[in-house]
């Protein structure tokens, strides 16, 4: 599964840092950062597969995320264990999202962007003209306490735990998925679709399992970034912006690029609160008065910067980024012997 | 007349201050409110002006004593709209001892009341959030104190009849508003009231922005309502007074939400903007008491918070309003139980606020365990081309057929 003992190390080490990360982060993290972390880059990775994989651009997946959810807790009020709730969500999201494939077989590449796009915005007007769906004039939905295997789950451990396994999960299919049949008939389709079909990858038929996949993903980490983090779903919640920021962060991240997801997520999620924290700390300690407006506008040009710096140094992304750090180290001190 | 409320304003801030020593008070632990609000985003056009007052009040309480000798102080934090990071900032600030919070934007107030609800903190939302938080029975620690939609539009509707003599049943009233949640939340209540009085509702949606107005203005025209309604914000009302101007309907019939202020005036133009009407729980203007302290106090000597330009815009009075209420509800509760000052003490406090009404700053508020919103009553004002001239006074009305409602919307919410 990983090409350099390096990223197998590397894997082992988080994996252990993940399930003892209750024990060691104060909780204002693990709840507030890690617990978001974990569930977006499942999400990232999800996206990744339809876009990194099988390169079809896709600007609706908050939509796909939003049929997940709101269908999850739909269930799960019914009265359906949550187990099954979360895989209805899932499938729900699927039907949903392979309607979108149906669009990628006609159009492709910018044209295919704006489809989505359009998927999106029928998404955010079903949601804000549906009561029945989107849970009232209030347009917030709660979500039930989330239950699994038959234990109520509330402390911010749980919640963590449930988390962190789903990325795991999602993670490993992800690893898997790149060394076999399934994942390189997606590196055919999106590298040339008809070369693909004459090589007989019949490009219609993956084409959907990739949007159905993904789909699935969206769904299932949508449903539980409601039933772990905000406990209600609103429509805000999977708003078009949300779809650009899922797409930055796999592209910041690097286009199929399983790390590079995890750190795309970090930078656009997790980056602006804590620049956000570092130069309201930096203002107060330097006794400096500054407005609160534009208090509140430096960490955007900050985290703006940030990201052009980044995709200047390395265009294909954090995970390229990582990769010439480790390929750098590995040889050190002896680089200077490839030169 | 002035010394006469320069009189009024000090005599809030001694009862702000009441007996405690002013070389004290920043010796005494303070009183922390979180203000987690969207300064970059969506919100922009009013937390900049909120955020001020709110800090404005703090330098002026805490120069005359802070509340009961503790000063009081408020931390800024900038959300940007998101959720996500209106969560963080909720659990940084719980984390420093922070259980006032307030978050000035829908989305980002219903990802934290759940958990606001469940740890048993100060959920203040005036204008932001679910209407039924109103009913303190099912919301304990939310305080939307201040009018609902749901009572303003009601209100609203009340104020017409008046105009009409009295009788809505040949009245025709149209509802011009944005087709999304905050614009679509009014419609429920507006269809009761249309039921219970005889009048034809026509609803006018417009899509987000507000920026295109063009067909809505012209099945206006055609229908003729004897009012219109509107629940649109900033742009939105710009546009739509081209739109009237165009369309040949008066602008004194134009009844705006809350969410229309001086920029949106100067972006119509003051002498055209004439007659426009807008519904509010704050005075508008800088006579305000509390106001023209701040601007003599502070701004006249280049100390205020923040650019006098904001001073001079209704949301800033709307912030002094809502903090205000904040600092005399933390002012009853260490009055009555001491310190320290709990969540529990806070919430026995605002839930005994009895015919506040900050010195002729907004709409007198009584806000008891079961009416955390403090009673809804607002007021139409009119613009006449200087200033917004109060039309009716302060009332609530229709509350049967709006608490109906809350009560209904209410009874779906469990806390889990």
């Amino acid at each position: 599964m990983f090409k350099v003992p390096a990223d197998r190390n590397l894997a082992v080490f988080f994996l252990l840092f993940g399930l003892g990360a209750p024990f060691i982060i104060p909780s204002l993290y693990l709840n507030s950062y890690m617990l978001p972390w974990l569930i977006w880059t499942a999400a990232a990775l999800g996206l990744n597969l339809v876009t990194g994989w099988a390169g079809q651009l896709h600007l609706g997946y908050a939509a796909v995320m939003a049929v997940g959810a709101y269908s999850a807790i739909h269930a799960a009020r019914f009265g359906v264990p949550w187990e099954f709730a979360l895989i209805i969500g899932g499938l729900a999201s699927s039907v949903i999202g392979s309607l979108f494939a149906f669009a990628a077989l006609r159009v492709k590449g910018l044209y295919l962007a704006l489809t989505t796009l359009a998927m999106q915005f029928v998404m955010d007007w079903v949601l804000n003209h549906s009561p029945a769906i989107s849970g009232g004039s209030h347009a917030s939905l709660q979500s039930p306490t989330l239950a699994l295997l038959g234990q109520e789950i509330t402390s911010d451990t749980g919640f963590y735990y449930v988390a962190f396994g789903w990325c795991v999960l999602v993670t490993i299919f992800m690893l898997n998925l790149k060394r076999t049949g399934l994942g390189r008939a997606l590196v055919a389709v999106r590298e040339k679709d008809f070369a693909a079909a004459i090589l007989g990858v019949n490009s219609f038929y993956y084409k959907i399992l990739a949007f159905a996949t993904s789909s699935f993903i969206a769904g299932v980490s949508g449903a539980l970034l409601v039933a772990t983090f905000f406990f209600l779903a609103a429509p805000e919640q999977f708003s078009v912006n949300v779809s650009i920021q899922v797409l930055a962060m796999v592209i910041v991240g690097g286009l199929s690029s399983i790390i590079g997801s995890y750190f795309g997520v970090a930078l656009i999620l997790l980056v602006p609160g804590l620049v956000n924290g570092f130069v309201v700390v930096t203002s107060q300690s330097l006794g400096m008065q500054i407005n609160v407006e534009t208090l509140a506008h430096i960490p955007n040009a900050v985290y703006g910067a940030l990201i052009v710096i980044i995709l200047l140094i390395e265009p294909l992304g954090l995970g390229k980024l990582y990769g010439n750090i480790r390929d750098y180290l590995m040889v050190w001190p002896f680089d200077q012997l490839r030169k | 007349m002035e010394l006469k409320q320069h009189v009024k304003a000090v005599a809030l801030a001694t009862a702000l201050a009441s007996s405690a020593a002013v070389a004290s008070a920043q010796a005494e632990e303070p009183i922390r409110f979180g203000l987690c609000f969207d300064l970059s985003k969506s919100y922009s056009f009013v937390s900049p002006q909120v955020a001020q007052a709110a800090q404005d009040l703090a330098m002026y309480t805490n120069d005359n004593g802070g509340i009961e000798g503790h000063p009081v102080e408020i931390i800024v934090r900038d959300h940007g709209n998101e959720p996500q990071r209106g969560v963080e900032c909720y659990e940084q600030l719980k984390r420093e001892g922070v259980f006032n919070f307030y978050f000035l934007s829908t989305p980002v107030t219903n990802a934290v009341l759940p958990r606001a609800m469940k740890d048993g903190n100060i959920l203040m939302q005036t204008f932001v959030g679910r209407g039924d938080a109103v009913d303190g029975e099912v919301f304990e620690w939310v305080f939307p104190v201040g009018p609902t939609y749901w009572q303003q539009a009601a209100n609203d509707v009340a104020f017409i009849k008046e105009q009409l003599g009295g009788n809505l049943e040949n009245a025709k009233i149209g509802f011009i508003y944005l087709d999304y949640p905050f614009g679509q939340e009014p419609i429920e209540i507006l269809k009761a009231i249309s039921e219970k009085e005889g009048f034809e509702l026509d609803l006018y949606p417009v899509p987000l922005p507000g920026s295109d107005q063009s067909g809505a203005w012209s099945n206006i025209r055609r229908d003729k309502p004897d009012y219109v309604i509107s629940w649109l914000l900033a742009g939105g009302h710009v546009v739509a007074s081209k739109e009237m101007r165009r369309n040949r309907f008066p602008i004194d019939r134009y009844l705006s939400v809350n969410w229309m202020n001086e920029v949106d005036i100067s972006n119509i133009g003051a002498k055209e903007a004439k007659g426009i009407l807008r519904g509010t729980n704050v005075a508008g203007g800088q006579d305000v008491p509390i106001v023209k302290t701040m601007l003599e106090t502070y701004y006249a000597n280049g100390k205020g918070s923040g650019p006098e330009s904001l001073v001079r815009d209704v949301y800033y009075n709307t912030g002094m309003a809502i903090y205000s209420t904040g600092f005399e509800a933390a002012r009853l509760a260490i009055k009555a139980n001491g310190w320290p000052l709990t969540p529990e003490t806070m919430k026995a406090a605002f839930e005994s606020i009895e015919n506040f009404d900050a010195n002729g700053l907004m709409a007198p508020l009584t806000v008891t365990p079961s009416d955390h919103g403090g009673g809804g009553k607002t007021r139409v004002e009119q613009w006449d081309g200087d200033t917004w001239v109060p039309m009716t006074d302060w009332s609530a009305d229709y509350l049967d057929v709006v608490w109906e409602v809350i009560k209904e919307s209410s009874a779906k919410f469990t806390v889990e």
